[in-house]
């Protein structure tokens, strides 16, 4: 499970500024271009938009974000995770334990 | 080669070192003063305490073994001395590495005209952070100002790989058994991109085990002509040693002739007079003496490509590295079992310091020594970052004018032969991004030019950048999972295996016990521990932040924050800081990285300890004709056999025997640990039932829809480890539901007011409990007002008043942190 629980802006098609479009080597040129900016203090690249609003973007962010998409299967799951929409509020009431028995194995 | 950088690589080996210069164009092998491209590591030192290094050092061996050490390479990070009786003085293997790198960093200067400065030290893989760290304290006191080190198998590939971009895609594989280690890494090159899949090895595996297997079959030869040798008696240590030194002569005669002498004259003095060892040894015998270990290290690489989803057939190449893989059966062996062809062309000694000396391009490490030539007054400094060497043909170089008093620039561009970008005006903080154009394959220097408002041409420092384009290295990633041992035995992951180095993390956690001000002997112990095993004592413990009641300026209460910061540069050295919020103190490079202490006493209750263990496990699975944990028993008995060997020859004084001696006990205690647990299987395949189907009720009502998506998946996984009985993909998927199920159930409106009576009736148990009372009242209060936020306090102050459970607290190394 490489994607946290309550943090999809940490996609690394956000962190990277792209999107699943991207090929390869699209994504090793904007990865070492951001880390390069990084390096001598940019404005420009100390944060990126998401549709959950800007998060600070960080050399290791940059780092964590290249080795993901280098692996085939994290990376369709970043893919994945990139389209889903924001996660809804949970609901406000307690469970209910009408079909608990049968859930646990009981006949 | 012509006037611009150079990059210095170094092979630190256990038997032999080399190092290699990179100009931008060629890797260039350094011959050292005796004309070889190979220095052996092995010092000398007379009784006057004169020093010898490399070919001359080893020439002494036979001679005079007591005054001459090789093999010092396994004892890095280590507290072990080794002793040269003819000075009277001790060396640290750390002071005899520095030797080998200062005897290397002259040779390098004897060719290139300059004494290099900087440079790439390759290290295993798999070295742990205490030999990590030793490696690179050699480095500064040979005299280097700048040193990354780099792990072997990325090294070879980086060299293997340099330039060969006609390559077929697909992973190929690095098979290094080196002197001492053993590293296999898998690999893939797309786009000119080098990316270590994955890697996995043995750090007490190698060339030396064959020497060493030689000599039990020379030690089983003499016995059986009435002469034996005791490997337990310290009076012949330096017998051994010597038979040492002439079995590995034996076994690189035998890579290119069907038979070998071992003749070694008057090794000791034997009850009729001095005694003559003249034994035959052929290719068959030392066929079979090396089997077991090939064996192992191809285990190893089966393993590492299990855990990528492939099998050997998927291989494009295998490349060999290191002096054991010149031995035909070895080479024959690994084509034959790993079915994929060897790589051709490259030499298995040298590739590693070749590959280092790329690395240090790639790291833009240049080796001349830096000019301090003032900078003129008029020239304005840019502050560039590029990559020195780049696959891609479009790099990009960030930079910012830095402040100065010439005229400033408004523009910039860069130029070479050919080629010029456009103008590129600077931003309002003097920042500019500019995207270069590479020729392929070729070592490409930009002019600089830069002008004013008006166009007039400004001076800038630098005025050139070169960019070497070829096949470069993708971040290399973490070998080991690096982590904190809580006082519960579980492992709060700071890193994980695989994570791109550099990487930084930080995690809070909190004190079990009070720390009283000023006290001496009072310590709160932070142990940091590498390792993917579950229980932090099954893990290897590579170093301690240690906070000592003295350094305090109050007395730290139980349930204090530490707030606990770990950090690993590209080489893989690890930098730790705890920070205390309630003091407002910060502690820093306070790990005492030293490999754990490895006597042989110790190591023997260990070795019993197992075997009781063993027998147990061993007794429940005869009952149930559980046949496959019995044939697991097999190969754990086996390696503690092995170790009882080992220990055997730590008590004759083989520190280096101690260490693997420890290395297999650790290995056996874990893989024992996981047939307890597997007979355990039906308590935890009934807890799991129960696990998914209450968290799926909780995350039915109130989790989210991300949470109940992974709780699918997740309940899938945890039904197929059922299947397959697996426990410890069971646990693993325990933890994610049970995190799943907390999530949900503190958004139950009741939650905190349930969690907090839960707290309250253990809070006579509390490590305070005065503060656990006041607390309780406290909590009393808030839950009838129903301040939700306050309750929420008050509960997680009393779980951090709440006492570790005393077993595990033994076990895992002293921790004083949950």
């Amino acid at each position: 499970m490489t994607v946290p629980l309550e943090d999809l802006a940490s996609n690394p098609f956000f962190v990277l500024g792209l999107t699943p479009a991207a090929s390869p080597l699209e994504l090793e040129r904007q990865g070492q271009k951001l880390l390069a900016m990084l390096q001598v203090g940019l404005e420009a690249a100390t944060s990126y938009p998401t549709p959950f609003g800007d998060h600070p973007r960080t050399a290791e962010a940059v780092r964590q974000a290249l080795a993901t998409l280098r692996d085939p299967a994290r990376r369709h799951e970043a893919e994945v995770w990139f389209d889903l929409p924001a996660p809804s509020p949970p609901p406000r009431q307690a469970p209910r334990w009408t079909d608990l028995r049968e859930r646990l194995g009981w006949r | 080669m012509g006037d611009g950088p150079r990059y210095l690589g170094i092979d630190l080996g256990t038997t032999n070192s080399a190092a290699a210069v990179f100009d931008g164009h060629e890797v260039t092998t350094v011959r050292n003063r005796d004309g070889a491209l190979l220095t052996p590591s092995v010092v000398h030192l007379d009784r006057k305490g004169r020093q010898l290094v490399g070919a001359r050092a080893y020439r002494r061996l036979e001679k005079d073994p007591d005054n001459a050490h090789g093999g010092f390479k396994r004892l890095m990070g280590t507290d072990s001395t080794l002793a040269f009786p003819a000075a009277d003085t001790v060396r640290s293997p750390v002071q005899l590495s520095t030797a080998i790198l200062e005897a290397l960093r002259q040779d390098v200067a004897d060719a290139l005209g300059f004494m290099p400065e900087t440079a790439v030290i390759s290290v295993p893989a798999l070295f742990e952070l205490p030999q990590t760290r030793a490696t690179a304290e050699a480095a500064e006191a040979a005299g280097f100002t700048k040193v990354e080190l780099i792990q072997e198998p990325v090294a070879s590939a980086l060299a293997a790989g340099w330039r060969a971009d006609d390559e077929e895609p697909g992973p190929w594989l690095v098979f290094d058994l080196g002197g001492g280690t053993f590293d296999a890494s898998l690999l893939e090159t797309r786009d000119g991109l080098l990316r270590v899949v994955g890697h996995d090895g043995d750090n007490f595996l190698g060339g030396r085990d064959i020497d060493r297997a030689i000599v039990d079959w020379a030690l089983q030869q003499l016995a059986d002509d009435g002469t034996p040798i005791d490997r337990t008696d310290p009076a012949h240590a330096a017998a051994l040693r010597r038979l040492l030194t002439a079995a590995e002569e034996a076994k690189i005669e035998l890579s290119r002739r069907q038979e070998a002498e071992l003749t070694v004259f008057d090794l000791f003095d034997g009850p009729d007079g001095p005694i003559d060892v003249d034994l035959a040894l052929d290719r068959t015998t030392l066929d079979a003496l090396a089997k077991p270990l090939v064996e192992r290290s191809l285990k190893v690489c089966r393993a590492l490509l299990t855990a990528h989803g492939l099998t050997p057939p998927d291989l494009r190449r295998i490349v060999l590295v290191g002096g054991p893989t010149v031995m035909p059966a070895v080479r024959e062996r690994v084509a034959e079992a790993l079915g994929a062809p060897l790589a051709q062309g490259h030499d298995p000694m040298t590739l590693v310091s070749r590959g280092a000396a790329l690395y240090a391009a790639n790291a833009a490490l240049d080796a001349r020594p830096t000019t301090d030539a003032p900078n003129p007054q008029d020239v304005r400094r840019l502050w560039l970052q590029y990559p020195t060497l780049s696959s891609d043909l479009f790099p990009h170089v960030a930079g910012r004018l830095l402040d100065g008093s010439g005229p400033a620039p408004k523009a910039v561009r860069f130029a070479r032969e050919a080629w010029s970008s456009e103008w590129c005006e600077l931003g309002p903080d003097g920042g500019l991004v500019v995207m270069l154009e590479l020729e392929a394959g070729a070592a490409n220097t930009f002019a600089i030019e830069a002008r004013d408002a008006h166009e007039a041409p400004v001076a800038v420092h630098p005025s050139s950048i070169t960019v070497v384009q070829g096949i470069s290295l993708a971040d290399p990633p973490l070998s080991r999972t690096i982590g904190v041992a809580l006082a519960s035995d579980q492992v709060q992951v700071y890193l994980e295996r695989g994570t791109p180095l550099p990487a930084k993390r930080t995690f809070t956690h909190h004190t079990i016990q009070s720390l009283p001000q000023g006290s001496e002997g009072a310590l709160l112990t932070i142990p940091i521990v590498q390792g993917e095993l579950e229980r932090a004592s099954h893990c290897r413990l590579v170093g301690r932040i240690e906070i000592g009641g003295e350094a305090l300026p109050h007395a730290l209460p139980s349930g204090s924050a530490v707030e606990v910061t770990l950090e690993v540069d590209r080489g893989g050295r690890l930098q730790a800081q705890a920070m205390v919020p309630a003091l407002d103190v910060m502690f820093e490079q306070v790990a005492h990285l030293m490999a754990p202490d490895a006597s042989p006493d110790r190591l023997r209750g260990q070795l019993t300890t197992l075997l009781t263990r063993l027998s147990a496990v061993r007794s429940t699975a005869g009952r149930r004709g559980d046949t496959t944990t019995i044939d697991r028993l097999y190969d754990i008995e086996w390696s503690l056999q092995d170790a009882a060997l080992a220990l055997d020859a730590a008590l004759g004084g083989d520190d280096d025997a101690a260490q693997r001696a420890r290395r297999t006990l650790i290995d056996a205690d874990a893989t024992l640990d996981g047939l307890e647990q597997a007979q355990s299987w039906p308590q935890l395949d009934q807890e799991a039932m129960l696990e998914i189907a209450g968290t799926g009720r909780w995350v039915e009502e109130l989790g989210t829809q991300q949470e109940r998506q992974i709780y699918s998946e997740v309940a899938t996984a945890a039904q197929q480890a059922r299947q397959a009985r697996n426990g410890s993909a069971l646990q693993r998927q325990l933890r994610v539901l049970r995190d799943l199920k907390t999530a949900a159930y503190f958004r139950h409106p009741q939650a905190w007011t349930w969690a907090f009576e839960r707290a309250a009736s253990h809070a006579h148990q509390c490590t305070d409990v005065p503060r656990a009372q006041q607390l309780v009242a406290e909590g009393r209060s808030a839950n009838e007002r129903g301040d939700q936020d306050t309750l929420k306090h008050v509960v997680r102050g009393l779980w951090q008043l709440m006492p570790a459970p005393v077993q595990a607290e033994a076990g895992a190394f002293q921790s004083g942190v949950r």
